[in-house]
């Protein structure tokens, strides 16, 4: 077996060793993050807890819906599934490895919630279970939708092809007149359920347009599937002139087509951004009068009330310290890097997280008063203001109908003045050739094709009008922690006291990190990869403060300084330093940085090569964010930002006519993120910025902006080249279906023609470049430390 | 050209038939995960016994 950094994994492998699960570690392509020991399943045998979540089937059986907590990989799906699924009681479980969801039916007799759940954590996944009202999955119910309505258009337009291709085959032959009459009426008779059925979404949309006052792409489509129908039903009864029952149902198929691979895309990336139950705990140990503790639900929390916080937990709602002092991770919040110390009356915000506790802490604020809330009360106005960029192609589009259907007008009037009985065919015609198909393609076949490119190299696209702002951009806000530097701690700076050499101190201290997985330990143990000093005795790890060691016969601490030190005093400025000391005193403070990310300078370079200005945004100190602005070469940083400075400054780069690109990670820069004109969060972040975002980088490579910049540059550029050939199309066929030189079967000819040069063109985006397969990606970030689950 | 009346029915037969079958797979989960299923043939291990559902 190979090493193990605890005891706990090393028992978790052996465990899923002899569940004869082992398949597992064959199958994985990313390490699986830490459970959450914390978390305890139990409150959810609260009755009043659990109805929210449990839905009742009858006959004994429950159904929950988890949201399960890292999953990277496909091999997690199978671990969960094959655990949880061998588990008593349980009658079916799914996975899904994209949403991250498992829908789990047990039977109420045999097993209940939290065994589930222990089950789980016990395989290492935290889940949280949903709301009931995810079970009723809206989302999934579209897409069946989509995939029945695309079926029955593919189905009807195949049929409808081969019938009217006997009529206009037959129109050269001898086709005897029943036998054409009959294919008339076939055609009416396949077209039909492809029109009301799957070309329902079309007239529902049209609908909602008009109501609101709206012409969007709907109006146009619909209009022009209802008049060709309609005109050839009423010649199909009439007997007389042409029908284009193949016409309009192909044009029906080709934009399902396109909207239903638009709303995989969405969906695929909307399946990665919702989780925002995750913030704060849904759980606080509430004090009672006789001084225990019962757990109840956040939302039974009142200002007053004496909560206590664990090690590693997350403050339920803003509050005031009550104990000595702990250090927590506001990280989250404010962009600060590093934990800060809070003293007894400080105030504690809710969403950070404890370093070292348990500490009691007063509830001051709770719910929607919260700065948790604030902030995301924050997006959502940053949101209502957001530009509305697809607009200007709704208006394009509009205005091509609005001509389409006058210059149908004009025909059938000339027509009627010249030669009536050929005014209604010519119209008809008309119609048919210049209705929005290649037109209507445009758009989503290049965005379509986009989206799965840019997908292909890490950077999915969750709304789809980014790409056009992202092609547009001319100023890109990063932020500094955990978007240009890794979110891992590393050691940056080692001072030695009484002239001892730093090589000696490291090794010690290294000797004595490697025993914790605290992360300022790993980074101090990463700095020194051994080999560790000998004879080492009586290691041990004290929770919160750091670890002891006899070396040598040298009793050893390394730690918080007031750890360290034992009580004894040292100069102010080494309060936060972590110390390694023995009982004569100190022998080296370590100082902790932050690491930029591998591939920052160059992500940066190759957008200020595209002639944007990159600017740096941070809450971080001053000094910090200068150094870091340096080794990245960027002129332009704030540091000291809350989220509303960073959202202010934001305001007034757009309000100079900037088209800003905003990139972050962390909470406080959601709100920032949803005000930009783009806004590129990391998939390693929280999820409220996922949220706020349009565009999401997979596996934090900075460099995939450039290329998806340059993806999004081109894909405009093919919009815009398939917008002028459907408009040249048009106006060479459109005079010549009007002066009724084009029968029937030239149109439908026409038609798929001009689609087809429009697929076959969008095809050409991303082609230059393959990029390398997301997949590889996953492997890389293993060193990656996982992110506290917030 | 009276085969016509016996061929066209039977494609229609088809056609109905192929969309009842593909909506019955759509209603039975068969479309809602097409990313994990690729991974079952990778498993050696022979496969539990699925539960009843």
């Amino acid at each position: 077996m190979r090493p193990m950094c605890c005891q706990g994994c090393r028992a978790a492998a052996e465990w899923i060793e002899q569940l004869g699960l082992g398949g597992y570690y064959e199958l994985r392509t990313a390490p699986a993050p830490k459970p959450d020991a914390a978390l305890t399943h139990d409150s959810w045998r609260n009755a009043d807890s659990a109805r929210h979540v449990i839905r009742d089937l009858g006959e004994g059986l429950r159904e929950t819906l988890l949201l399960i907590e890292g999953v990277r990989c496909s091999a997690c799906v199978w671990l969960i599934e094959r655990a949880l699924g061998a588990a008593p009681g349980v009658v079916s479980v799914q996975v899904n490895a994209v949403s991250r969801r498992a829908r789990v039916i047990w039977q109420d007799a045999k097993t209940s919630l939290p065994l589930l759940l222990q089950a789980l954590s016990r395989t290492g996944y935290g889940a949280l279970p949903l709301d009931a009202r995810g079970l009723i999955d809206l989302r999934r119910n579209e897409s069946r939708d989509a995939l029945k309505r695309l079926l029955v258009a593919a189905f009807g337009a195949m049929q409808a092809m081969m019938y009217a291709a006997v009529i206009y085959a037959g129109a050269a032959e001898t086709l005897d007149a029943a036998s054409r009459e009959l294919m008339r009426w076939l055609g009416l008779l396949v077209a039909t359920p492809v029109v009301l059925y799957s070309a329902q979404p079309f007239f529902a949309g049209a609908l909602r347009a008009l109501k609101g006052r709206r012409v969007g792409m709907d109006v146009p489509v619909a209009l022009a599937i209802a008049a060709v129908y309609a005109a050839s039903v009423l010649e199909a009864v009439r007997g007389t002139g042409e029908v284009y029952f193949d016409s309009v149902s192909m044009f029906v198929f080709i934009l399902l087509a396109a909207r239903y691979l638009e709303m995989r895309a969405r969906h695929h990336a909307r399946d990665l951004t919702d989780a925002l139950a995750r913030l704060t705990p849904p759980f606080a140990e509430r004090e009672l009068d006789d001084g225990s503790f019962s757990r109840v639900g956040r939302h039974e929390l009142r200002a007053g009330d004496r909560v206590r916080v664990a090690e590693g937990g997350i403050v339920p709602a803003d509050g005031v310290l009550l104990s000595e002092r702990c250090r927590v991770d506001e990280a989250l919040l404010s962009g600060e890097s590093a934990p800060v110390t809070r003293r007894r009356d400080d105030l504690l915000i809710a969403g950070s997280v404890l370093e070292d506790g348990p500490v009691l802490v007063r509830i001051e604020r709770v719910g929607a008063d919260t700065a948790l809330a604030g902030i995301a009360a924050l997006v959502g106005r940053a949101h209502a203001e957001r530009p509305r960029l697809q607009l200007a192609g709704e208006l394009a589009a509009s205005r091509f109908v609005a001509r389409v259907l006058t210059l149908t007008a004009l025909t059938a009037a000339a027509w009627a003045i010249v030669d009536p009985s050929r005014a209604f065919t010519a119209a008809v015609a008309v119609l048919v050739i210049s209705c929005p198909c290649a037109f209507a393609l445009a758009v989503p076949a290049a965005l379509t094709r986009a989206l799965g490119a840019l997908a292909r190299r890490g950077v999915l696209v969750v709304k789809p009008d980014a790409v056009q702002a992202l092609a547009e951009c001319t100023h890109a806000l990063f932020d500094k922690t955990g978007t240009l530097t890794e979110t891992t701690l590393s050691l940056a700076d080692v001072r030695t006291f009484n002239g001892g050499s730093h090589e000696a101190a490291l090794r010690l201290a290294a000797t004595l990190a490697r025993q914790s997985r605290h992360p300022v330990a790993r980074a101090i143990a990463a700095a020194h990869p051994g080999p560790d000093s000998a004879a080492v005795s009586d290691l041990t790890t004290h929770a919160g403060m750091g670890v002891s060691a006899t070396i040598g016969g040298r009793a050893l601490r390394l730690g918080r300084s007031d750890f360290a030190l034992a009580g004894k005093l040292l100069a102010r400025e080494y309060e936060d330093a972590v110390l390694l000391a023995d009982d004569d005193g100190p022998i080296a403070a370590f100082r902790m940085g932050e690491r930029l990310r591998s591939d920052a300078c160059a992500a940066i370079a190759a957008l200020q090569s595209q002639g944007i200005t990159v600017l740096i945004a941070s809450g971080d100190a001053p000094a910090k964010v200068a150094s870091i602005a340096a080794r990245v070469n960027v002129g332009g940083w704030c540091a000291r930002m809350l989220p509303a400075d960073k959202l202010a400054w934001l305001t007034e780069l757009r309000a100079g006519g900037a088209r800003v690109l905003a990139v972050g990670d962390g909470i406080n820069d959601a709100p920032v993120l949803a005000g930009a004109d783009v806004a590129i969060a990391l998939a390693e972040g929280a999820e409220l910025t996922q949220a706020s975002s349009d565009i999401v980088l997979e596996g934090g490579r900075l460099e995939a902006i450039a290329s998806a910049r340059d993806i999004a540059k081109q894909t405009l550029a093919i919009v815009r080249q398939n917008q002028r050939w459907a408009l040249f199309y048009n106006l060479a066929a459109v005079p010549l279906a009007a002066l009724g030189f084009i029968p029937p079967w030239l149109a439908a000819i026409g038609m798929s023609l001009s689609s087809l040069g429009v697929i076959l063109n969008a095809l050409r985006i991303g082609r230059s470049d393959p990029g390398p397969r997301a997949q590889q990606d996953h492997a890389a970030p293993a060193a990656a430390w996982p992110r506290p689950a917030a | 050209m009276n085969i016509l009346l016996l061929l066209i029915p039977l494609s229609l037969a088809f056609l109905g038939g192929a969309v009842w079958i593909f909506f019955w797979a759509v209603n039975h989960d068969q479309f809602d995960d097409l990313d994990t299923p690729a991974l079952v043939p990778l498993d050696d291990s022979p496969r539990r016994e699925d539960p009843p559902s």
